[in-house]
């Protein structure tokens, strides 16, 4: 078909050129996005692209003719909802933007910036590869944090926290020395290739230093026939499980195949097995461990160590004598080629940008666009973000009412929400956050932190006993959502409002202009915190408790603002991102 | 709170439970149910679940220490195994002997546990893991019985061992004791208790976890003054607890409403505890088991008659570096639970309160480069002074590759189910056999002269 960039059109004269084979028609809400769903249907129309007969996304009724688009601009509200999905957070500039530019501008322009520097250069520019820094993390929260809340490319840092959400590695599980710059390196190829292509990127995070740590196959040798000892089967397992197909056969709309009422499995243990024999001789190109540098460069193969008889998997067969990177690219292509690929990973990203829940209609429609980008390229990711962000589910205004529609904003987003809403600034560019993984005294997640290979949270965790149990929803936050971790992210954004920590600081200038007005500061900081999805009763609730405060000194004025905004970020309207 | 506070509490949560609809009726029926369990007890109990999250490596342990046997382990994980001398000092001599001559010695870095185990008040329990009904190797091959969904799979066997379902599952069974227990309870909040954060485990059908940090419940800052204003702080408390019509907002309203109702009560009963001469570990599993017992402490100024708590470490998915790592995590865990022992033998409630473990799986008994990889069975403990200890209870496996005992490269085929481990400790819990399917809804896949395996 066509090029992306092609296909994103701005007047009625060129959507009329489009390929009407299907469409959809476009809501009057969805001000600001042109043609955005009519691309998608386009691609549907071109069949599941290499899904073998996955099918047709369901939910999309095609009509003959297209509409007119009405080109709206989107409201500030809109705006800032837009950028709550699509940036570590809103602020007053970037609202304005999308209200000048629209959503498929602001998209396409964030496309093109560049990463100003990655997180390895900055280390070394830090001088972090000091020598005392060998066996500590010095260096990485602080570049993990400054580059979430400072980077010009916001999308590429939504994105790659929405990669990194699923394609997990943690640095507390590194069992390597220089950890920082493994983590570092890892989150770099996360946000390298985040605008590229799926399959690209599968085979880039397998010959990275902070994976083959993290699942353990560095070191990992063919079977030895005097010990017994097998191929080591982590990385096979979690890379289906996990970062590919996960356990279930799925349609492509995301639901589970079922038989008899059972979900189908997606693989075997033979297949696991059969895999882990791909993934032996892999190892780093040198031993040389005085300097970090070995772990920014792709991961070797040690021909002796890797297994030359078959590998068998999937249905696929590796033949004998296969050496290891052929062996390797043979099985990413095999697995990529799998029809669970588009639904497993579009499903995730949309839970991570913009819903828990998404429709199967939702999920379908984006998932032919990963399965075909309509150029017939499978895995491109620019066109699955632009597919996500743009959608009808994703747009509507009529969603702001839906009671299941939408997601608990992420603890970490909530703080960078607040950093840049606020323009916070770190003069030594230290952004002394730290670590913020406690429950008991931070946020209950971190940036690159998790615990496991199973993130802060899992996309299929249903807070047990629940409304949302009982919807037969999920609601992935909700896993680190207990009592303390509740009391202490409050607690924690309390303290940073007021006083930041370290040398970080937010700007309130702005903010403190409207201190002694209680509507018209809770509007903006509603505004660009919430999209304006506060209540009214909860506007009312902030401004009482606003008003109670005096407005006769500096530091009174100070602590309205602080207020308004810590009330805001507690309220459940806000966690609760619509 | 009285009993009839209580039961106007639980009528209540059952008014709010019906807005639900569908599944009311059953909800209301197991309610009955736990009204009429609560009002025999009269005692107090605990039950505590220790997990190790990643799939404890069975094999290392509890190692085997007859020649035979050993012989068999060494020759399958030879990079693994331990020298057989050195189990010499942790070698089990059970007051009950194994057929066949079988013996087995703790890990080396379990030996606090031993004199817990000659006291007779710590029992292994031999090949547990998940099962839907009794299992044969025969049934298992031809697939001819339901099996777990998602075996070897971390998150959905975790799931299904804490809750009889994978991932998504709705409630645990520890949960599902709670809501037998929590009428009796002065505040029913505090049935299900979790030190560790978040698991279905404690989740019952009516029943709600409730967390707790390691130095006790964590206080709101703003409490009685935000940016000094009382009225902001009232505010904020409102705010944060009050309900909302959005379904997230809405549940996580409901958490915090209960973390702000319940930070008077239980931080002032742990303000009055007792001072505790028993060192705990400074790990996270340490302190978390020292919070539960100081929550045990005061358990009659809470009014609690039942409750049920879970604790929990990582790390055990040893895929590598298992040699190196794999005795560590249990030294802390062998710490920790020793200490807790310790701690309720001090209090004089060492037979009122029992600990048990559980894994997502056991591993292979095959080892891989340096690791072993996801397999099912695995070896369990239960601690406390009603432990029918210094015993072994289920069956000891073969060690072999595809034997009669595992599934391939040493998956053991568990010969006790996590349904048998779960109703013996129902059971001296106080829940009734005719209760048992209510908390396990397997339970009557196996015969009832299993449902109590005796170590408790």
């Amino acid at each position: 078909m066509r090029d992306d960039t092609d296909v994103r059109l701005d007047t009625e004269h060129d959507q009329a050129t489009l390929d009407t084979a299907a469409t959809v028609e476009v809501p009057k809400s969805l001000a600001g996005i042109v043609t955005a769903t009519l691309p998608m249907v386009a691609l549907a129309a071109c069949g599941g692209g290499g899904d073998g007969g996955s099918g047709t996304p369901t939910g999309v009724a095609p009509t003959p003719t297209p509409p007119p688009v009405v080109i709206v601009p989107p409201t500030t509200a809109q705006a800032s909802r837009f950028l709550g999905q699509t940036s570590m957070g809103a602020t007053r500039t970037e609202i304005d933007r999308v209200v000048s530019v629209g959503y498929d501008t602001w998209i396409t322009d964030q496309f093109a910036v560049a990463r100003a520097t990655s997180h390895w250069d900055w280390l070394i520019a830090g001088g972090y590869n000091a020598a005392a820094n060998v066996n500590g993390q010095n260096g990485f929260d602080n570049t993990v944090w400054r580059q979430a809340i400072s980077g010009q490319d916001q999308l590429r840092q939504r994105v790659g926290q929405a990669l990194l959400s699923f394609l997990v590695v943690g640095i507390d599980g590194l069992n390597t020395n220089w950890r920082a710059f493994a983590a570092a390196n890892y989150i770099d190829v996360l946000m390298d290739n985040a605008f590229g292509n799926y399959r690209e990127l599968l085979e880039k995070v397998t010959l990275s230093s902070g994976m083959g740590y993290y699942l353990t196959y560095i070191g990992n040798r063919k079977a030895n026939a005097a010990t017994g000892a097998q191929p080591d089967e982590n990385y096979a397992r979690e890379l289906m499980q996990l970062f590919t197909l996960g356990v279930s056969k799925l349609n492509a709309d995301g639901t589970v195949q079922t038989s008899g009422g059972n979900p189908l499995d997606a693989y075997t243990q033979e297949d696991v097995s059969g895999l882990a024999r791909v993934f032996t001789g892999f190892n780093l190109d040198s031993n040389d461990s005085s300097t970090p540098d070995r772990l920014r460069r792709p991961l070797i193969q040690q021909a002796a160590n890797h297994e030359l008889g078959t590998k068998v998997f999937l249905g696929t067969t590796i033949p004998a004598n296969t050496d290891g990177f052929a062996s390797l690219r043979l099985a990413l292509d095999a697995i990529f080629a799998n029809a669970n690929v588009p639904p497993f990973v579009s499903k995730q990203l949309i839970q991570r940008l913009v819903t828990s829940n998404p429709t199967p209609a939702f999920v379908g429609r984006v998932s032919a666009v990963f399965a075909n980008n309509g150029s017939g390229v499978r895995g491109d990711m620019k066109a699955v973000i632009r597919a996500i962000l743009t959608d009808t589910e994703a747009r509507s205004d009529a969603n702001l009412t839906a009671a299941n529609f939408g997601k608990l904003r992420e603890p970490v987003i909530r703080l960078t929400n607040w950093a840049r809403a606020f323009g916070a600034t770190s003069p030594s560019d230290a952004w002394a956050f730290g670590n913020t993984s406690s429950s008991l005294n931070r946020l209950a997640q971190s940036i690159g932190h998790s615990p496991s290979v199973f993130n802060f949270f899992r996309p299929g965790y249903t807070p047990p006993n629940t409304a949302i149990a009982t919807a037969g929803l999920v609601a992935p936050e909700m896993q680190i959502t207990n009592e303390p971790s509740v009391i202490a992210y409050v607690n924690y954004m309390q303290s940073l409002i007021q006083s930041g920590t370290g040398d970080v600081r937010a700007n309130y200038t702005e903010t403190l202009t409207r201190a002694t007005d209680s509507a018209a500061l809770v509007a903006e900081i509603n505004l660009v915190l919430a999209a304006g999805q506060l209540s009214a009763a909860t506007v009312t609730t902030i401004r009482t408790a606003v008003d109670s405060i005096g407005t006769t000194t500096p530091a009174l004025l100070a602590n309205r603002v602080y207020a308004a905004i810590l009330l805001t970020m507690a309220s459940p309207d806000y966690l609760a991102q619509k | 709170m009285t009993e009839d506070q209580s039961r106007r509490a639980f009528l209540k949560r059952s008014g709010a439970l019906g807005i639900v609809g569908a599944a009311s009726p059953f909800v209301m029926n197991l309610a009955a149910i736990g009204e009429a369990a609560a009002a025999v007890n009269t005692d107090y109990k605990a039950l505590v679940c220790i997990f190790l999250f990643g799939g404890n490596d069975w094999a290392n342990t509890l190692p085997p220490y007859d020649q035979a046997s050993y012989n068999a382990y060494q020759a399958q994980r030879s990079v693994l195994a331990y020298q057989r001398a050195d189990l010499a000092a942790t070698l089990l001599n059970p007051s009950t002997a194994l057929p066949g001559g079988r013996q087995f010695a703790l890990s080396p870095s379990l030996a606090p546990l031993l004199p817990v185990f000659n006291a007779g008040r710590m029992a292994p329990v031999l090949n547990v893991g998940t099962l839907i009904q009794p299992t044969t190797k025969a049934q298992y091959t031809a697939r001819s019985v339901r099996l777990p969904p998602k075996l070897f799979s971390h998150n959905d066997q975790q799931s299904f061992w804490q809750a009889s379902n994978p991932e998504g599952a709705n409630s645990g069974w520890g949960g599902r004791i709670g809501d037998l227990m929590q009428a009796g309870n002065g505040n029913s909040t505090l049935t299900c208790i979790n030190a560790s954060g978040n698991a279905v485990f404690l989740t019952g059908r009516q029943a709600v976890q409730y967390s707790v940090g390691t130095g006790g419940p964590i206080a709101l800052s703003a409490r009685t003054s935000l940016y000094g204003s009382a009225a902001a702080s009232s505010a904020l408390q409102a705010m944060m607890g009050g309900a909302t019509p959005g379904l997230f907002a809405n549940e996580h309203a409901k958490v915090s409403k209960r973390s702000l109702d319940a930070f008077a009560q239980v931080s002032a009963a742990l303000a009055a505890a007792p001072a505790l001469t028993t060192a705990f570990p400074t790990s996270s599993l340490g302190q978390q088991l020292q919070v539960v017992a100081r929550m045990i402490s005061m358990s009659s100024q809470l009014g609690a008659r039942r409750q049920v708590f879970f604790v929990s470490t990582g790390g055990f998915d040893n895929h590598d570096a298992l040699v190196a790592q794999h005795p560590g995590l249990l030294a802390n865990v062998a710490g920790s639970a020793k200490a807790f022992y310790d701690a309720t033998v001090e209090l004089g409630i060492s037979d009122k309160v029992t600990s048990f473990t559980g894994s997502d799986f056991g591993r292979t008994l095959l080892a891989n480069t340096d690791g072993s990889d996801h397999g099912w069975g695995s070896m369990h403990f239960v601690l406390g002074g009603a432990v029918n200890g210094g015993r072994f209870f289920g069956t000891a496996p073969e060690y072999a590759n595809n034997g009669p005992s595992d599934v391939g490269q040493g998956r053991l085929l568990p010969a006790v189910a996590v349904d048998q481990y779960a109703s013996t400790l129902a059971n001296w819990f106080g829940v009734a056999n005719s209760d048992m399917t209510s908390v396990l809804p397997n339970m009557g896949n196996y015969n009832q002269s299993t449902w109590n395996l005796g170590f408790v």
